[in-house]
Parts: structure tokens; C-alpha cells; sequence
């Protein structure tokens, strides 16, 4: 393997001995690659909402409004983030079995799972996950339904903004809707791994 | 090479005319209305009778060798300071693009792009050359116009359409999926049959859609592709140089 | 050989499957324009810029190589290299070995696909499942991808149904719906036992360490929350020198892939899982994986190097659309391909030249390649060096050059030609002498010779100055 190396950093170094100059790096203005048509048409949270619904998630702003869309739904089985869950406990009424430890040896009893986002993007709808943030990334993944809780705060206005602001958490993760295929077809279906429906609620 | 800085046309407005082989074996009209479309906007136009082919067959085939002995042949030929004008996108772009690539090692470089800076595909002559934006005289037909693939990256097809779209009487019929190739391709006509006639098809489909009375190129190599599939196909297209038609045109208005 | 082997593809290739790849590749490449266009006011602008930043890390890997590796390591990846497919094979057993691990997720890769990585470890008792859906039903039906992002675009849900039946996955049902709820229903079960995640990388930020995967479906991500060893080969020129450029690329990537501002999943991996988290791996692998790329490198046609398999070029590329993506023999199809698999090749680089051949040269590829790869003039130099290793694939149904280029260049013999070129006016089409104008009269007529017109028109002017030009007529066919 070592052997390996050096055979490849050799050839590499042959390779490039001929050119007589080197291609620079180019500096670039990160406003080229931002949709100024749609940032800052909005405040944040408003545009992020816009954007989620173009590809397919549902922004809520209340626990109320979640707890009313799963009773409506009939997801009435699901996973909570047990620092979140007394923050939402009030609005689940009767008929809900929310369990605050996920067990991936019933990973389909889960019907929805509610977990912490680290950010949103609102220039293209996308949430952010981490691993600090997020306390299982399972629990963010299988169930059908993702509920990413968010705070007003932590939504930048466009991703080269959530670009510079990625900090050192090993496993950032980008959620722009729901998990979706197109590989039969053409045909959009949604929920092929991970979650069929993706929802962003505003919290604080 | 870039294109913008081109040798342009001097006060007396003497240029070359590189009629193309294709002209020269099959196409003479296109050739023959290049030289009163040009003559009409003032310009002296000289043909070096010693010209042939602009190499291109070699060089896409990769027998690079062989093209740079017709590319050599064509230097010499087009000796001079003038512009050199060229009713074909492919010809054109053969001498400011294609060349440079293959003489990239040679020593000869030098006089290979400095025919290449001379070099105008027509409609990029009269518009970006010239100046000369609109079109006098009158053509009543519609037309749709092949963007040819040669002229990619290069102001020809914008400049073509410009020019057609000012003429009276005129109509440009849009069509679905213009940046698609007709799929002539040279040598790939022939060594691809299947696919090459597979691509024309479409195009062919595509065009019949718009109903153009007319169906117009600044390549009569597009031109002969697409003729010849619906030709043989048994429903044939009208097909005409972009400098038939400017002539056309002039001849209509009464101007030539 | 009297043919070109991806023409004669062409000509038998099933209907359905040329409607398949020609509707999924439009369908594409028109998402592709309306959106880049609908959202920037300069897409090519960010083309070029893209381009250039790859180039420079192409041209400068002999630094950025050692820089990588230094912080992948500080970050707690162990870093590999492998010279050769088998190496880079070698090295993923190993690692399984090491852990006693015998059941592996993997996540789409196209280096996986050059290495045949699935085939090797199930000949070495590992069980290599594939997890994107178009990949999953590539494997068990035993067939290869046509599409480097659609890699099922050849079939249609008629095909992807059958085998389904076959395999075990339910009674014949052709709904997509249906098919993918099946394939999500036994993935997740083959995740959750797995002990090792196999995965590619989009791109590596020399910067940071970043390894970044991008995917619609939530595969990768599945393979990285239940599994706990993640290895991900990557090829050597998939650096990026900051996280900023991240900012254009990933914008450019899922534009031009599959027309969306942004793949659903994009994530970012800097090592084995935070302390507090349960789920994922604790340990890491990068490997950095050479085969051929060196050579390419090399080359002069290193610039195919930028390349970030969006497969743009292929859904705009009218032969590809005609042709199909197994016509090119090869893991990579369509333009790209057509450049990078005969290179990969290395010495045997004449078994696939006649891949540069399958172009019209018309350029469509350059436009829309989001770090705008001068392909044509690619394929060009390849077809030149085809030419000079006398590769046979590429001389098929190639007409010889030589005779023409003495013609060109002797005026004389030229002009006499243009005369006696008349002749084809008189004889029909069997008894052309020229195999390549029977071949051009196999689908399309000839127009009539008209060899020395313009030049007897020309002088005639000459001798008779102010003389009315000859009316213009119409081209007469030839007799046939």
C-alpha cells in the first residue's frame, strides 16, 4: 500500500514535469452562484417555506399544527427527541405513543421520528443535520415521516452562507425534501429510503 | 483562437472567397450567390483558383498527417493580408479552430493561425465584419433555419438569424430542439450510417412540424444530409444556402 | 471490420429501449437548461469558473495528493492508495477481513464500477448489496448501467417488474410506486445487518477533509447511520481546494445531473461519528484509487479529468440517444466516455478507439458540461492517436484519407477531378466504386455533380465584365 503511494505520487509528479506553467486557482465572488431573484426577496423564514414546498416538504410553524397533521394522518407511533419532547408533550393529546429512545430492532413501528436540525437554507428549502444536533441519525432517516426542528435563528438566507458557516461536526447532512427516485421511468416517487414526507417545524 | 480579435475588411473592402470543396463539386449556386451577396455589399472578391479543401475529412478522421499536407496547401493558397470568407460554419471553423489543434506541435503554427485570424464564416462576415445588421430586397417564404453545429461558440448563427429575420417578407419558423445535431458529422456520415440517418430523422421530424417552405443553413454539408434523407425517404425538402437566399432576396427588391 | 461497432449497436438496438434512452436523456437535458437558466443570469460563467478550479487541482495534484492525505489523517480517516483496480479491490477486503466482516452496503460509486468491486468480494465470500434503486435492479439482474446517474435508463417498468418476479420480489407488478416500496422494504433490512458501508465520493475538500456524497434516495446516508465501518474509494482527481467552492460545484452538480437546484441528500463526512452520537461509523476509510487516471493525466487529454459524472453529455448527446449507454462497451457511456474509457484503457487503448469515432463532433457536450470539458477536440486528439496506434476498431468504416489528401493539395489534379467526377452523374448506385458513397447512398440520395460549375461561371464573368449573372437553378438530382 505504501508501494502504492509512492507508485501514484511518481507518476503524478511525471506526469505534471512537462508543463511548463501550472493552471491557477481562481478566486470567485460567491454572489454569481446565488438565485438573487428569490434571496433576500423575503425574510428567511418565509422564503425557506416557499422553497420547501417547491421540492415537496411541508413547513408547519406550531406543535399544535404538527401534532393536528399526524392525528389527520394517522401517524399516531413515532420517536421524539427526549429534549424536544416536553416542549411538544402538551399538544399530543390522547392516542399518541411517542417513545423518547429509538430501538433499530423496530424500525418500522416508528411512523414518524422528530429530531433537532442544525439549520435551514432558505434559498433552496434544505435542512441541516449534524451529528450534535441530531441525537440518532436512524431516527432521522427511517421512519416515513421527518419532523426537523428548527429555530428561526439558524436559517441562512442562502447556501453560501451555510457553506462558510460549516463547522467541525463530523457528519453534516443537507435535507432538500424527501427522499425521492426517478430511476423507473422518469417517475417521481417519493420515499424510497428515507423519509416519504419531510417536515420543517419552526420552533422558537 | 479568439474571435473577436479577426482581421477586418479594409476601406476597400477586398476579401478571398473560400468556396468550400462541397460548393466547388456540388453546391455552385451557393458559391455563385456567396460572391453577388458579397459583391452587392461592396466588396471585391478575389478566389484563388488554386484552392481545394480546407482539410477537415483528414483531420476528423484522425489522420492528422494528411490534413496538415491540405491545411500547408491552403496557407499557401490564401497568401495575402484580406479577409477570407467562407459560406460554411464547418470550413470556417476548420480553419480558425480545427487547424490550430493539429498543427499545435508544428513549427508552421504561426501561418496557420494567421489564416486563421483572416478567416469569416459569411453571415459573422456581414454582420460583425461589415456592420451590416438588416436586409434589403424581399423574400416571401418561411423559412427554418439549421443552426449548424460548427457554429457553436461562434456569433454565425446569431448573425444568421439577425440578418433573415430583418428580411421583408420573411418568416423564421421555430422548431423543437435546435441545439441538436442533423447528424452529418463528415466522415460520421459514413462510418455511422445508422446513427447519422437516426439524428437526421429527428431533425427531419422536427422541421416538417414548423412547415417551412424553406429550410435554410449557412452549410450546404447539413444542407445535403438532410436533402438527401428526405429525398430518399420519397418526400423531399426545399433546401437553400443562407447566400442563396440574401441573393434571393436582392434579386426580388429589384437590387442586383 | 466493414462497420463501426456502435453503429451496428445502433441499427439493433430494441425500439423500446431507444425510446427509453432517448425520452429519459431529453427529459433531462431539458430540466437541466430551463433550470440553470431560470436561476442564473450567467450559467456559462459558472461553467467556465467550475472548469478552471478543476483544472488547477488537476494540474497541481502532486500537492494537493500529499496535502489530502495529511488531513484526512489528522481527522481521524485512515487513508489508502491503490495504484490498480485490484489494488483498490484488495485493499476493500482487507478491511473486511480485519473486522471479520462479511455482509457490505454500497452506495452508487462509478469508481466501484471501473474496479468491479461487487463481483470480486462476492467471489471472496463477501455479500456486496447495492442500495441505490437503479443499481439494485442493475445487480440482480445481472445486466451493467447504461447512464452514469440513470443507470437503468435503458429499461422500462415492464423489464424492472419481471425481474422482481424473478428475483423474489413479489407477484409481477409494473407501478413504480410499488416496485421502489418492495425495494425500500428489503434494502432496509440488508442495512441494518451489514457491517461495513461502501461508498464513492463526489467530491474530497483538500481544505477541510471533507468527503462529500451526494444522493436523491437517502442511500448513502441509510449505509452511514447503520453501519459502523464506512470505506469510500475515490478517485485521485476528485479534490476540490476549498469548502467556498463547494458553493459553485454542488450548485452545478445537481443542476446539470438532474436538473434540481440541489440533490435531496448532500453530506458531509469529516471522520468516523461525533462521540454522542449512536449511529454510524467509528471508523473510517478513504482510498485513493489511481487505475489509469495517471496515465490520463499524462495525456493531453488531461482536461477529461474535471470531469464530475453528472452525465449532462450524455442526455444531450444525439448519438448517445440513438446508440444507448452498453453501445460504448464500457463503465463510462456517451461523450465522456467516449474520451475516458479508451484512456483508462491504457495500453490497450486500441480495443476501444473507436469510441472518439461515435461523434458528430457537434459540440453539444462542451456547452452543457458544468466545468465545460472541451470534449470534441478531446475525441479529436484521440481519434489522431487512434490513427497513429493503427487501432482496427477505429479504422473500421473509416474511408482512407491518404488518396484525398494528394488530390488537396495538387491544384491541378484537383480541378481535373472536380471534371471527372461527372461520371458518378451516369452510373447507378451499385456500381459506385467508393465504399464510402455507397454508404452515404444507403440512407440518403446524392445530389447531382456539378463539379467545375462555379469556377467556368467565374471566368465567364472575367471575360465578359458587367455581364448579368446566370439565373439561378434549382439542383438537379442525379439519375439513379
Amino acid at each position: 500500500m505504501s508501494n502504492d503511494r509512492e507508485t501514484i505520487l511518481t507518476r503524478v509528479r511525471d506526469a505534471l514535469a512537462p508543463l511548463k506553467e501550472r493552471a491557477p486557482l481562481p478566486d470567485w465572488d460567491t454572489e454569481l452562484a446565488i438565485m438573487r431573484r428569490l434571496v433576500p426577496a423575503h425574510e428567511p423564514w418565509v422564503l425557506f417555506c416557499e422553497r420547501l414546498v417547491a421540492v415537496n416538504g411541508l413547513p408547519l410553524d406550531s406543535a399544535a399544527a404538527l401534532a393536528a397533521w399526524l392525528r389527520e394522518h394517522q401517524h399516531l407511533h413515532g420517536y421524539c427527541d427526549p429534549a424536544l419532547w416536553p416542549r411538544l408533550a402538551a399538544h399530543f393529546g390522547e392516542g399518541f405513543t411517542v417513545e423518547t429512545e429509538y430501538d433499530r430492532a423496530r424500525v418500522d413501528d416508528y411512523q414518524f421520528g422528530i429530531t433537532a436540525a442544525a439549520g435551514a437554507v432558505a434559498e433552496t428549502g434544505t435542512l441541516i443535520l449534524d451529528d450534535r444536533a441530531t441525537t440518532r441519525r436512524l431516527a432521522a432517516l427511517t421512519p416515513w415521516v421527518h419532523i426537523a426542528v428548527l429555530s428561526r435563528a439558524a436559517i441562512f438566507a442562502d447556501l453560501q452562507q451555510a457553506v462558510a458557516a460549516m463547522g467541525d461536526d463530523p457528519n453534516i447532512i443537507w435535507c432538500t425534501g424527501p427522499s425521492k427516485t426517478a430511476d423507473v421511468e422518469g417517475i417521481l416517487i417519493e420515499g424510497v429510503h428515507g423519509p416519504g414526507i419531510q417536515i420543517a417545524l419552526l420552533l422558537g | 483562437m479568439n474571435l473577436a480579435d479577426r482581421i477586418r475588411p479594409d476601406a476597400g473592402r477586398r476579401v478571398q472567397l473560400m468556396a468550400t470543396c462541397l460548393c466547388d463539386a456540388f453546391y455552385d449556386d451557393a458559391a455563385r450567390a456567396t460572391v453577388e451577396v458579397l459583391e452587392h455589399l461592396g466588396c471585391t472578391v478575389e478566389f484563388p483558383a488554386a484552392q481545394t479543401c480546407c482539410g477537415q475529412p483528414a483531420f476528423n478522421g484522425g489522420d492528422w498527417p494528411a490534413s496538415r499536407k491540405v491545411v500547408r496547401h491552403t496557407v499557401e493558397t490564401f497568401a495575402g493580408d484580406c479577409p477570407v470568407v467562407v459560406p460554411s460554419g464547418s470550413c470556417a471553423a476548420m480553419m480558425f479552430h480545427g487547424a490550430l489543434l493539429e498543427f499545435e506541435r508544428e513549427a508552421d503554427l504561426p501561418a496557420v493561425a494567421a489564416l486563421g485570424r483572416r478567416t469569416w464564416e459569411l453571415a459573422d462576415f456581414i454582420v460583425h465584419g461589415l456592420g451590416v445588421t438588416t436586409w434589403p430586397g424581399r423574400y416571401d417564404a418561411r423559412i427554418a433555419f439549421h443552426r449548424s453545429c460548427h457554429g457553436r461558440g461562434t456569433p454565425s448563427s446569431a448573425a444568421a438569424e439577425q440578418l433573415l429575420g430583418s428580411v421583408a417578407g420573411l418568416t423564421l419558423a421555430p422548431f423543437g430542439e435546435g441545439e441538436q445535431c442533423c447528424g452529418f458529422g463528415g466522415t460520421f456520415s459514413v462510418s455511422f450510417p445508422n446513427i447519422s440517418a437516426g439524428m437526421g430523422e429527428l431533425k427531419l421530424d422536427h422541421l416538417r412540424a414548423a412547415k417551412p417552405d424553406v429550410l435554410v443553413s449557412g452549410d450546404m454539408s447539413c444542407l445535403m444530409h438532410l436533402g438527401g434523407l428526405a429525398e430518399k425517404d420519397g418526400r423531399p425538402v426545399k433546401t437553400q444556402h443562407l447566400a442563396q437566399v440574401l441573393r434571393d432576396a436582392l434579386k426580388n427588391g429589384g437590387l442586383i | 471490420m466493414k462497420f463501426q461497432q456502435i453503429d451496428q449497436f445502433a441499427a439493433h438496438l430494441r425500439p423500446s429501449t431507444r425510446a427509453a434512452v432517448y425520452d429519459g436523456s431529453k427529459k433531462g437535458h431539458e430540466k437541466r437548461t430551463q433550470v440553470l437558466f431560470d436561476h442564473y443570469p450567467d450559467p456559462d460563467r459558472l461553467r467556465q469558473l467550475a472548469g478552471e478550479i478543476k483544472q488547477h487541482v488537476i494540474e497541481n495534484l502532486d500537492t494537493y495528493l500529499p496535502a489530502i492525505e495529511a488531513k484526512l489523517k489528522a481527522n481521524g480517516v485512515i487513508v489508502h492508495w491503490a495504484a490498480t483496480a485490484e489494488a483498490a479491490n484488495e485493499a476493500v477486503l482487507a478491511i473486511m477481513r480485519a473486522r471479520n466482516a462479511t455482509r457490505m452496503v454500497k452506495a452508487k460509486t462509478m469508481v466501484s464500477e471501473e474496479t468491479e468491486l461487487a463481483h470480486f468480494l462476492e467471489k471472496n465470500g463477501v455479500e456486496c448489496m447495492e442500495t441505490d434503486l437503479g443499481e439494485f435492479i442493475v445487480q440482480i439482474d445481472h445486466d451493467h448501467p447504461s447512464h452514469i446517474v440513470k443507470p437503468i435508463i435503458h429499461k422500462n417498468r415492464r423489464d424492472i417488474a419481471t425481474s422482481f418476479e424473478k428475483n423474489g420480489l413479489g407477484a409481477y407488478n409494473d407501478d413504480p410506486q410499488t416496485i421502489t416500496r418492495r425495494a425500500r422494504d428489503f434494502l432496509r433490512k440488508k442495512y441494518l445487518v451489514a457491517d461495513v458501508a461502501l461508498t464513492g465520493a463526489n467530491f474530497l475538500v483538500a481544505e477541510s477533509g471533507r468527503l462529500v456524497l451526494v444522493t436523491n434516495e437517502g442511500n448513502s446516508r441509510f449505509c452511514l447511520a447503520a453501519t459502523r465501518c464506512h470505506i469510500a474509494m475515490v478517485g485521485i482527481e476528485k479534490i476540490l481546494p476549498r469548502d467556498r467552492d463547494l458553493g459553485l460545484l454542488l450548485n452545478l452538480l445537481g443542476r446539470s445531473g438532474t436538473g434540481q437546484q440541489l440533490t435531496v441528500y448532500t453530506e458531509f463526512i469529516t471522520g468516523p461519528r461525533a462521540p454522542a452520537q449512536p449511529d454510524g461509523p467509528d471508523e473510517m476509510h478513504v482510498i485513493l484509487v489511481d487505475n489509469g487516471r495517471t496515465d490520463v493525466l499524462a495525456s493531453d487529454c488531461r482536461d477529461i479529468l474535471r470531469c464530475i459524472r453528472c452525465g449532462a453529455c450524455l442526455n444531450v448527446c444525439p448519438v448517445y440517444r440513438q446508440a444507448s449507454g452498453h453501445a460504448y462497451r464500457s463503465v463510462y457511456p456517451g461523450p465522456v466516455g467516449a474520451v475516458l474509457s479508451p484512456l483508462l484503457m491504457g495500453k490497450d487503448f486500441p480495443e476501444k478507439a473507436d469510441l472518439p469515432k461515435a461523434s458528430s463532433l457537434c459540440g453539444a457536450c462542451n456547452e452543457v458540461c458544468p466545468v465545460d470539458i472541451p470534449i470534441p477536440d478531446l475525441l479529436l486528439r484521440l481519434r489522431e492517436k487512434g490513427k497513429r496506434e493503427h487501432s482496427a476498431a477505429a479504422a473500421a468504416g473509416t474511408p482512407p484519407m491518404g488518396a484525398w489528401s494528394l488530390l488537396a493539395s495538387q491544384p491541378t489534379a484537383w480541378k481535373a477531378a472536380l471534371l471527372g467526377g461527372r461520371i458518378i452523374n451516369y452510373l447507378p448506385t451499385k456500381m459506385l466504386p467508393i465504399p464510402a458513397l455507397r454508404a452515404w447512398e444507403g440512407k440518403r440520395s446524392l445530389p447531382a455533380w456539378r463539379g467545375g460549375e462555379f469556377r467556368h461561371w467565374l471566368k465567364g464573368r472575367a471575360r465578359s465584365p458587367g455581364a448579368p449573372p446566370p439565373t439561378s437553378g434549382g439542383q438537379s438530382p442525379r439519375p439513379s
